[in-house]
């Protein structure tokens, strides 16, 4: 059965002249020993099938490795001797895995995950995995051993692993460092370029050119120009055994819940539209509750409202005896002032003079008492004391108006200074600030109901009709029309360019400062003429007039005879007729005027 | 359907022979599946072919446990149970060799520190157990004194809510994470931030560093938990594989070196040579939202919404669950070397297990400090100081709250009330 292989296998004889006669190669001894030698060859080819009880992990797969045998029955694998049994039809790559048995007969199931991957890996896989199993907790004893054991496998494990990644993080570091980056090679290369068409309409020119090639720099940080493809995973370790149950079938309880309810909104119905404010207002419930107020509160305010009352009455009553008491205290200081002064009196005088009756004496009566105290010691130095009685009284009462008229004046005159320490604005300086208009519509203007009452601003030129156009009707642009300032409280000038109190104060400043500032600052001078100007302006005190222009020197007196010619001789009275003077004087007037009389109509005249 | 078993292991071969039909070894005892109705049914039911081989597979197999576990056979074709148990055809039950709980003192708190701003969201200790820090959704990393609860210090340079915090017991440096995508590296004797580390697509979750290596650990909203090479900043390795955030994080000396566990309920063992999956664990219904490492045991337990189960660590065999359910989002959890457990809830329930059964003895609530709705009481980090008798909780009500065992408290005082389970198949 072996040999017609084993010939072919067999190598061909190399030489066949021999000097020694080789009875091997005679017909007669091929035939009888051919089987040996053929045996003889097959264990030199290394195909040694090992001794029986040596043949631990001898794996027979092939058809030689039986040696012309059959199985060998103490190896437990699936063997094929002479290709007997052997599944023809099964491709080498072919999914399919065999059955295997354990040694009790019993098939293997879970061999297909226990395949390529998973056959060097633990994979649970039988019920036994998932049945509970207690530590075995006896190795108490050997703790010694087992420690060292443990440490020794720990070291090893250690060293292992620190090689292996060592070896895994070098290289990505060697990956990483610049040293890597490719060197551009920076000789260059020279080409000497003779173009073809020699003329000088090509090539600028020129016959030759040497043309110098150098590689172009690469930025070494640049990003890479191309994208890199997204590699889809590779599938990880192939599946193992789910070792749990399948999981429950949801009960109705816990359908029940997972049941959320949708949430409610109070603005919105489940379609998405808006609930009108008045549901909205009755579904929350806010309406149904009447509020209920607890009598306290009404017994509290009243209690309240009465102690408050009580409390009242009786600081009212308290500040009533307190003011008499004080009253009565100032009477009888007061009594005894003018007992003394009477002495006083009356010692100077010689004479005695009764006391007046003290309940008499008022605070009036005290005020004469001291005017007749100053007035008898002036009566005595100059005055005869020849007037009659009613003169007396006379004199008495001017006197005490005027000793009246002098203390509201001093009043007054605390009051506010005492207003404008405090920043705040008297009666009389609070409207000096006010915008114009405001100034009309409170009525400080002089239109209408000025001081005098009912007095009214003509216009001018209203007047003095019967002199007809050569009296009024000045140019327009005279300012002449009215014959007095609009504001008569205070002078104009002086308020006229000077800031406003109290406006944009936290921005520049109070006015004050703004003044100063203006007023000391070396840029501004209002008296500075520009330099080169003949004329030296002194100090202004009014705005600037600007005159009019004086008529260009007429040397052929053109002009003149032209105006003549037009307006005959009623140009020549005009001339002396002093409307431009009566402007100045009306100014003069207004300047002049003190302010405040009640005296009618004196502004329409003329300047004197 | 409550399964209403036979009540001690000790009686079930005695009702067994008393019926005198039990071709099973003494060890394999018979437990019925159903109602108390069915109970009538008994004798038709057990007359019922028994299989004895699978059970003795599954005992073979089961080396890892513990021994001389007795193995309940149920019937497949029981007429008088609604269910059908052909899948589950083996259930262990090992309630005599359930352990018991070991006595913990209760919980109480007994400092509330406000200073916060903002809901404070993770912490971190000191290796010298003399402070411990604090990251909150103000932006800002405060560092408390633990002995008086005083303010030291306020770190600032986040911009979004600091979500992971670490002390490295190596270097003098701090680490923090944030929802602003950062990683910083605190140096903690200039109280500057040295280092960032860039490279996650959203925000960071967790963070956790190697216990022996210079290594940084990251997992974040990306659903990647990146390893970062400290000292370079360089990225070693993106850990990829899961489908969702990457919300807990914790490290080993030893293989598997990371844990993670994920918002798609999966819990991956990396081995941090390759970068490779080493396990994954699916154990869980819901998103694992917090590991904690046991500190001396190789185990580890993980809290989803629904349970929460400890595995054992090299292999990541499950365990067993815990003997009841916190039913809220578990945000948080701590274990100290004591074997107290504690995990913290979105409701603000803070319950403490005992690690060896699994037995839960207290159930807290914590108090909002006024102003706050009751709504804000989740607990968003918990931790126990160095020595494991202080617990620090950071909470939505803006508040640290600190909490000691009751040094009054006795196994007179607060006995312990626990039944072994008797039925394990919430698995």
């Amino acid at each position: 059965m072996m040999k017609p292989p084993l010939n072919e296998i067999l190598p061909a004889a190399k030489s066949t002249v021999s000097t020694v006669y080789d009875h091997s190669n005679d017909p007669w001894f091929k035939e009888r020993f051919s089987v040996v030698e053929s045996e003889k060859s097959v264990v030199l080819k290394g195909k040694v099938v090992p001794r029986y009880l040596q043949r631990e992990g001898f794996v027979p797969r092939k058809v030689d490795d039986f040696g012309d045998g059959g199985a060998f029955p103490e190896i437990h694998i699936a063997q094929y001797p002479l290709d007997m049994g052997r599944n023809r039809s099964a491709k080498p790559g072919s999914k399919i895995l065999p059955v295997t048995v354990d040694a009790h007969g019993n098939v293997a199931y879970d061999a297909i995950v226990r395949q390529d991957e998973n056959s060097k890996k633990i994979v649970y896989s039988q019920h036994k995995d998932i049945v509970p199993k207690i530590l075995k907790n006896v190795e108490e004893e050997d703790d010694m051993d087992e420690d060292e054991e443990l440490q020794k496998e720990i070291e090893q494990t250690t060293q292992e692993t620190k090689a292996a990644l060592e070896k895994i993080v070098n290289v990505r570091l060697s990956a990483a460092q610049p040293k890597n980056v490719p060197q551009h090679n920076s000789e260059s290369k020279y080409i000497k370029y003779k173009p073809s068409q020699q003329s000088a309409a090509f090539n600028s020119g020129a016959n030759e050119r040497i043309i110098r090639m150098v590689e172009m720099p690469v930025d070494p940080l640049e990003p890479p120009k191309f994208k890199h493809k997204r590699v889809p995973r590779a599938s990880g370790s192939p599946p193992v055994p789910v070792m749990h149950s399948p999981p429950r079938p949801v009960t109705v309880k816990d359908q029940q819940d997972w049941k959320i309810p949708p949430c409610i909104s109070n603005w919105k119905n489940p379609k998405g539209y808006t609930i009108p404010l008045d549901k909205r207002l009755a579904a929350d419930g806010r309406g149904l509750q009447d509020v209920q107020i607890n009598d306290n509160f009404a017994k509290l305010s009243e209690a309240l409202y009465v102690a408050e009352q009580k409390a009242r009455e009786a600081v009212a009553m308290r500040s009533k005896v307190q003011k008499e008491m004080m009253m009565k205290e100032k009477e009888r200081k007061e009594q005894e002032l003018r007992a003394l002064a009477q002495k006083a009196r009356a010692e100077r005088t010689g004479t005695v003079v009764a006391p007046p009756p003290s309940s008499m004496a008022t605070p009036m009566d005290d005020m004469d008492t001291r005017g007749d105290y100053d007035t008898v010691r002036e009566r005595q130095k100059d005055a005869p004391p020849k007037e009659s009685r009613e003169e007396r009284e006379e004199r008495l009462k001017r006197d005490k108006i005027r000793e009246e008229r002098k203390r509201e004046r001093e009043r007054e005159r605390r009051l506010e200074a005492k207003d404008a320490a405090m920043g705040k604005k008297s009666k009389i300086t609070r409207d000096r600030d006010r915008d114009i208009s405001e100034k009309i519509a409170l009525g400080g203007a002089n239109v209408g109901n000025g001081k005098g009452g009912g007095e009214v601003m003509y216009d001018q030129r209203l007047f003095n009709q019967e002199k007809g156009m050569d009296s009024g009707f000045a140019t327009d642009d005279q300012y002449n029309v009215y014959d007095k300032g609009l504001f008569t409280a205070q002078p104009t000038l002086s308020t006229l360019y000077k800031p406003k109190k109290d406006v944009d104060g936290e921005m520049y400043g109070g006015a004050d400062e703004q003044m100063d500032k203006i007023m000391k600052t070396e840029r501004f001078k209002p008296d500075k003429a520009f330099t080169g100007t003949s004329e030296r302006a002194g100090p202004r005190d009014r705005p600037v007039e600007f005159d009019r222009e004086v008529e260009e020197a007429d040397p052929f007196g053109l002009d003149q005879f032209l105006t003549e010619v037009k307006k005959g001789k009623k140009a020549m009275d005009k001339v002396g007729g002093g409307g431009t003077m009566r402007a100045s004087g009306g100014s003069s007037t207004r300047d002049g005027y003190d302010g405040g009389s009640g005296r009618s109509r004196i502004g329409f005249e003329k300047g004197k | 359907m409550e399964y209403k078993g036979i009540k001690s292991i000790a009686e079930i071969p005695k009702q067994g022979n008393a019926r005198g039909q039990e071709p099973a070894a003494p060890s394999n005892a018979l437990a019925l599946p159903g109602p108390e109705s069915s109970r009538d049914q008994e004798k038709g039911v057990s007359q019922n072919a028994l299989v004895v081989g699978p059970s003795l597979q599954s005992r073979g197999k089961n080396e890892g446990g513990v021994p001389g576990k007795s193995t309940a056979v149920i019937p497949a074709s029981s007429s008088s149970s609604s269910r059908n148990f052909s899948t589950s055809a083996i259930i262990e039950r090992i309630p005599s060799r359930w352990p018991r709980p070991e006595w913990h003192a209760p919980w109480k708190n007994y400092r509330v520190i406000s200073g916060h701003l903002g809901w404070v969201r993770s912490i971190a200790f000191d290796p010298s157990n003399t402070w411990f820090c604090t990251g909150s959704a103000d932006r800002t990393i405060k560092i408390w004194d633990v002995a008086s609860g005083r303010l030291k210090y306020t770190l600032t340079g986040h911009i979004e809510q600091i979500r992971g915090l670490a002390v490295s017991q190596r270097h003098t440096y701090m680490f923090s994470a944030g929802d602003d995508k950062q990683v910083k590296c605190w140096d903690l004797e200039q109280n500057k931030v040295i280092r960032s580390y860039h490279g996650h697509l959203s925000g960071v979750y967790c963070l956790a560093l190697h216990p022996t290596i210079d290594l940084l650990l990251t997992g974040g909203r990306d659903s990647v938990c990146r390893v970062w090479d400290i000292r370079t900043k360089m990225q070693a390795f993106a850990l990829a594989g899961h489908d969702n955030t990457v919300c807990s994080v914790f490290t080993r000396p030893t293989d598997p070196q990371v844990v993670t566990g994920s918002h798609d309920s999966t819990i991956k063992f990396w081995d941090l040579r390759y970068g490779k999956t080493m396990t994954t664990l699916t154990h869980h219904k819901k998103s694992v939202r917090a590991l904690a490492r046991h500190p001396t045991e190789h185990s580890f337990a993980s809290a989803s919404a629904e349970n929460i189960k400890k595995f054992s660590l090299p292999r990541g065999e499950f365990l067993h669950n815990m003997l009841s359910q916190q039913k809220t989002i578990i945000n948080a959890m701590a274990i100290n070397e004591d074997g107290v457990m504690v995990t913290g809830g979105d409701n603000g329930s803070l319950w403490f297990w005992d690690w060896k059964s699994g037995h839960n003895f207290q159930q807290a609530q914590t108090i909002v400090q006024p102003g706050s709705l009751d709504s804000e009481a989740a607990i968003y980090a918990a931790s126990f100081d160095l020595t494991g008798s202080r617990l620090i909780t950071c909470e939505a009500d803006k508040t640290i709250k600190m909490w000691k065992q009751d040094e009054n408290a006795t196994p007179e005082t607060h006995p312990v009330n626990f039944k072994p389970p008797k039925d394990i198949r919430r698995f």
